[in-house]
């Protein structure tokens, strides 16, 4: 039944079932394994390894079709076919692999020929940066109390010098009152910052401070 | 009729063994062992040591040949080595290098 199966017309090789070839196999022309093959192939054109092939080395060829067994990296330029009941057991490197169902494959495969298609995840981040400022907009727009309410913390934080100024008034006038107490108690390092920045502000009296700390 | 053929352009650098006729067309360097037929077409490039049962050479034969049947040299072939074999024909025409030994 194999035997029948190659063409005779075009000029190929064949190593049928009963024969062992253990070697360095080469040429330019297709080649049919039948038989049992351990080495290594170089080819041009196609190798055909048979249901009864084993073929134990590593394989070159522009296309490689795997009905049988083989064990060895394959490399082809073309294209690796593996066929059900195909059993191949080490690295494919081709633009093209074709594994067929019920065939048995273990290794890594490698197509290096074409660049792998562009992602769509760049496409939905700037869907996702649109909606952002659309969604931000419409709480702002209906609910002016809302708004209202949550303005001044960012009125605080977009903070005109005055209101500033207050802060840190705010922090020295209590300074100027604890002073008594955290003296007495331990003189650190606040308590002289608290010094240094105090007297000035205390020497230019505002209107605004004087509230503020009497708060 | 034949089932392993090795084509024209097939180089086979190793050793080649089994229970099946041959035909080679190409070249084979290494060794050769078989249980059959060897045919060494005209375009056959045999660089190796032929074990075999019967051998038929059109082509080129560098090596030793040990048949344990039949030796054929076709004419216009060349043989270069020593020729083992209970019957040897040579044709006329054909290229011989080396010794005969027939007594098998």
């Amino acid at each position: 039944m194999t035997r029948q199966s190659p063409p005779t017309d075009e000029p190929s090789t064949l190593i049928g079932p009963g024969i062992f070839v253990r070697g360095r196999v080469s040429g330019e022309e297709d080649l049919h394994v039948e038989g049992r093959l351990e080495g290594s192939i170089e080819l041009t054109e196609t190798v055909y390894v048979a249901t009864a092939g084993i073929v134990v080395a590593t394989v070159q060829a522009r296309d490689v079709v795997v009905s049988g067994v083989v064990v060895g990296n394959v490399t082809a330029e073309d294209s690796v076919t593996l066929n059900a009941g195909a059993k191949l057991v080490g690295d494919i490197t081709a633009p093209r692999v074709i594994v067929a169902d019920g065939a048995a494959f273990s290794g890594n495969v490698a197509m290096g020929g074409e660049p792998p298609p562009p992602r769509k995840e760049r496409r939905q981040p700037t869907r996702r940066a649109t909606p952002k400022p659309a969604a931000a907009t419409r709480p702002a727009a209906k609910p002016s109390t809302k708004a209202s309410k949550a303005s001044p913390t960012r009125v605080a934080a977009i903070p005109t010098p005055r209101a500033a100024r207050r802060d840190e008034g705010d922090d020295t006038v209590v300074v100027k009152h604890a002073e008594v107490d955290e003296n007495k108690r331990s003189a650190g390092k606040k308590t002289a910052k608290s010094r240094k920045k105090a007297p000035p502000r205390a020497r230019v009296p505002k209107p605004g401070k004087r509230r503020v700390g009497r708060r | 009729m034949a089932n392993t053929v090795i084509g024209s352009t097939i180089v086979i650098d190793g050793e080649i063994t089994g229970d099946e006729d041959l035909v080679v067309q190409g070249t084979v360097k290494g060794r050769v062992g078989l249980r059959q037929n060897i045919h060494v077409e005209e375009s056959g490039v045999v660089e190796a040591n032929v074990e075999t049962a019967t051998i038929t050479i059109l082509g080129t034969v560098t090596g030793d040949v040990v048949a344990s049947e039949r030796a054929e040299l076709k004419s216009n072939c060349r043989v270069v080595g020593d020729i083992h074999a209970p019957r040897v024909l040579i044709a006329d025409g054909a290229s011989f290098k080396g010794n005969v030994d027939m007594d098998g």
